[in-house]
């Protein structure tokens, strides 16, 4: 449910990038910052640790401008993926319209992808959201690796649908925008009073 | 003229008696999710958007704490900087204050004031619910047609 203030005629929807550990959440999100215009887009806020991932989160507004009298604006986050960061991940998610699952698309984390996803849906479940009904995109990013994973292999693990998947190569730029959009449009889709 | 009451005023000049009664600098109403509901004062120094969502998330992680021992929340937090200083407390459950100040030693009075002008922001945000016309309701379908075709614009330019 977005924030609709009425008295200034603003409605701010807030979309999640969540994912395993180095995945390419970040750099979805710092692609989509690069390619947006600067009349549209606020500051890109990243926090990372030392190691340079993320710690806490990323994070930057998108105004969509003016539509039907209100002023419209897209919050983008991006959750820390590292198991120990879970206390954070959650809270992340609180108040959430819509989340992007990057997947990574290397074998050998298959497990860390399932592992996360699964915690994902826990984390929206504790704020009382069917994560089966909620807004979702599933990203398979790093589509560039030579032994990638199957599109649709992470889907029948989870036995989840997948008529919202898609494929990227974030550090490239390819499919991010198109999961974007998708994810964007969901929300909008979903928007009722 | 006679000076507008309290309890007829704005949320945003609610808040702005309150930076200059408070002799803060600034002050921000926010949501739990860190979007900006007001402004007030001299926020040009500041991207309010970003300390809005990066204050949320602040107070988001101090509940986590405040549970770990046994509190349901802490409803003020204080930062204590050289020269500026912060002052967060919680106005509802999804809603916060943030005070911006200079002069450490007016604390307790940005303290005082934050609680009696909560009050006051307790009651616009309910009355903001109550008063909400319908003209101010969102044509819904409209939104969605003209907000889908602006998505195709904004996301489509670029794309590889």
């Amino acid at each position: 449910m977005p924030y609709i203030n009425y008295e200034n005629k603003e409605i701010s929807f807030k979309i999640v990038y969540y994912g395993p550990g180095m995945s390419g959440k970040t750099t979805n999100l710092v692609y989509i910052h690069k390619m947006l215009s600067d009349e549209i887009k606020g500051d890109l806020i990243t926090l990372d640790t030392e190691e340079e991932r993320t710690l806490f989160f990323d994070f930057f507004p998108l105004d969509l401008g003016n539509i039907a009298g209100y002023r419209v604006r897209f919050n983008m986050y991006t959750i820390p993926g590292q198991i120990y960061y879970e206390a954070s991940r959650r809270l992340m998610l609180e108040g959430a319209d819509g989340v992007v699952f990057v997947a990574d698309s290397s074998p050998i984390r298959f497990d860390y992808n399932i592992m996360s996803y699964q915690m994902m849906e826990d984390n929206l479940r504790s704020y009382d959201l069917n994560p089966r009904e909620f807004p979702s995109v599933l990203q398979y990013n790093k589509r560039d690796l030579s032994e990638a994973i199957e599109l649709g292999s992470l889907e029948s693990e989870l036995g989840i649908g997948t008529d919202s998947t898609l494929g990227a190569v974030a550090t490239q730029g390819e499919g991010v925008m198109e999961t974007i959009r998708m994810m964007s449009k969901m929300v909008i889709e979903q928007f009722e009073l | 003229m006679e000076p507008t009451a309290l309890e007829d005023m704005t949320m945003h000049q609610v808040l702005a008696n309150l930076v200059e009664d408070s002799r803060a600098m600034m002050a921000l109403l926010i949501t739990k999710e860190g979007t900006v509901i007001e402004e007030a004062g001299d926020t040009s120094m500041l991207n309010t958007t970003a300390m809005a969502a990066l204050i949320a998330g602040m107070f988001s992680a101090t509940r986590e704490v405040a549970r770990m021992v046994g509190e349901k929340q802490f409803s003020i937090l204080l930062q204590q900087g050289e020269q500026r200083h912060i002052h967060i407390s919680l106005v509802t459950d999804s809603t916060m204050m943030v005070i911006v100040f200079e002069d450490y030693k007016i604390i307790g009075r940005v303290r005082l004031k934050a609680r009696q002008y909560g009050e006051h922001l307790i009651a616009g945000l309910s009355r903001q619910q109550r008063n909400r016309s319908e003209k101010d309701e969102v044509p819904v379908s409209q939104f969605k047609e003209y907000a889908l075709n602006l998505i195709d614009q904004i996301f489509t330019a670029n794309e590889k």
